[in-house]
């Protein structure tokens, strides 16, 4: 039985660094993206797969042969593509966890009933400030 | 009640298609991101028109999508094709949903995905191109039901096996049914024991996998 593997799509700087991160902690990772030169991103002694696809085309995703208890984390800089990978990649291989990141907080609700987990950064830039705000004024 | 039809994206399509279903006396709002377009779509007379992105949500609203009846979206990129048709549908409870799509792989996706109609260009044109190029008997084709049924015309020829037979004397693949003949000018909702003469106009209706089987039982090529 082959490890549950790690599936990164979009190869930005969060795409970058999050494969380099579970690679270090022993994860199976695989990156996408369309561009070769974004995985100048990712750190030396990153040793997991490298895969030059356009992360948006169903063969990219059956070259891979995703199994259910795969991971798929997709972080292309343009939500629509995001939205659009994770539905695809849920219909085609009911793959359990989905993570994927929005800009725009307001098109969660196209997600809702898919039961893919979406991070904002303007979300979570939001709690950390006032986090902190909240913490310097009980200080 | 005057029916409500919202264009997202596009730009020559959506000048044709606005002006069109204009005509046809429906209520049309055009969503546009490019002002150079905005502004030469503006030159239609009682066209709405809103700048903006239409895979975002407050774009839609200001367009008043929830008011609309059918919303089409017509971008060049499936991702935001398939975004549009999902709020309109999820959020702004739009009946009908149409989308164009690039990559006819995935138009079966799009169905999944709860939109009502896809479009796939590609395929569209190159189907026509191939039956107009390779069945000089045929002279149109017209698809219905996601091209599973074919409405097609066939002009009966002298040397073709089927001039001058009876109905019952053709043995034509099953689902498959000759719905009316064009004569003269004259049209005839065909019985079996009708014969189909040199000149006729033969509207065939078939499923898409019978099509070539017939065009042979017809045309002997």
């Amino acid at each position: 039985m082959l490890e549950k593997r790690i599936v990164v799509v979009g190869c930005g700087r969060l795409g970058a660094s999050i494969a380099n991160d579970l690679y270090e902690q022993g994860e199976d990772v695989i990156v996408i993206d369309k561009n070769e030169d974004s995985f100048r991103k990712l750190s030396d002694s990153f040793g997991g797969l490298t895969y030059v696809n356009e992360g948006t085309r169903v063969e990219t995703y059956e070259q891979l042969e995703l199994k259910k208890d795969d991971i798929l984390i997709v972080v292309t800089n343009d939500d629509n593509v995001n939205i659009m990978i994770s539905q695809l990649v849920r219909k085609m291989f009911q793959i359990h966890t989905i993570i994927c990141r929005l800009y725009d907080p307001q098109r969660e609700c196209v997600y809702q009933e898919f039961g893919i987990e979406t991070i904002c950064p303007t979300y979570l830039s939001v709690n950390r400030i006032e986090n902190i705000l909240r913490g310097k004024r009980s200080a | 009640m005057k029916k409500e039809v919202l264009l997202v994206g596009g730009f020559h399509k959506t000048m044709y298609l606005a002006q069109s279903l204009l005509d046809k006396g429906y209520g049309v709002t055009v969503i546009n991101n490019i002002y150079e377009d905005c502004m030469a779509l503006a030159q239609i007379e009682k066209l709405n028109i809103i700048y903006g992105d239409g895979t975002k949500p407050f774009v839609l609203e200001e367009a008043e999508a929830h008011l609309m009846d059918i919303a089409i979206a017509l971008t060049k990129k499936d991702e935001d094709n398939l975004v549009i048709c999902e709020l309109c549908k999820k959020r702004f409870h739009i009946q009908k949903t149409l989308s164009l799509v690039n990559d006819p792989q995935k138009i079966n996706f799009f169905y999944q995905m709860g939109i009502d109609s896809v479009v796939n260009a590609i395929s569209t044109v190159s189907r026509i191109i191939e039956q107009q190029a390779f069945v000089d008997e045929m002279t149109e084709i017209v698809s219905v039901d996601d091209n599973r049924v074919n409405i097609m015309e066939i002009k009966v020829k002298d040397k073709m096996p089927i001039n001058k037979k009876k109905l019952y004397e053709l043995s034509l693949p099953e689902n498959s049914i000759i719905g009316y003949i064009l004569r003269n000018n004259q049209g005839i909702v065909p019985r079996g024991d009708t014969r189909i003469l040199e000149g006729d106009k033969l509207i065939i209706i078939c499923s898409k996998n019978n099509q070539e089987a017939i065009i042979k039982e017809m045309t002997g090529q």
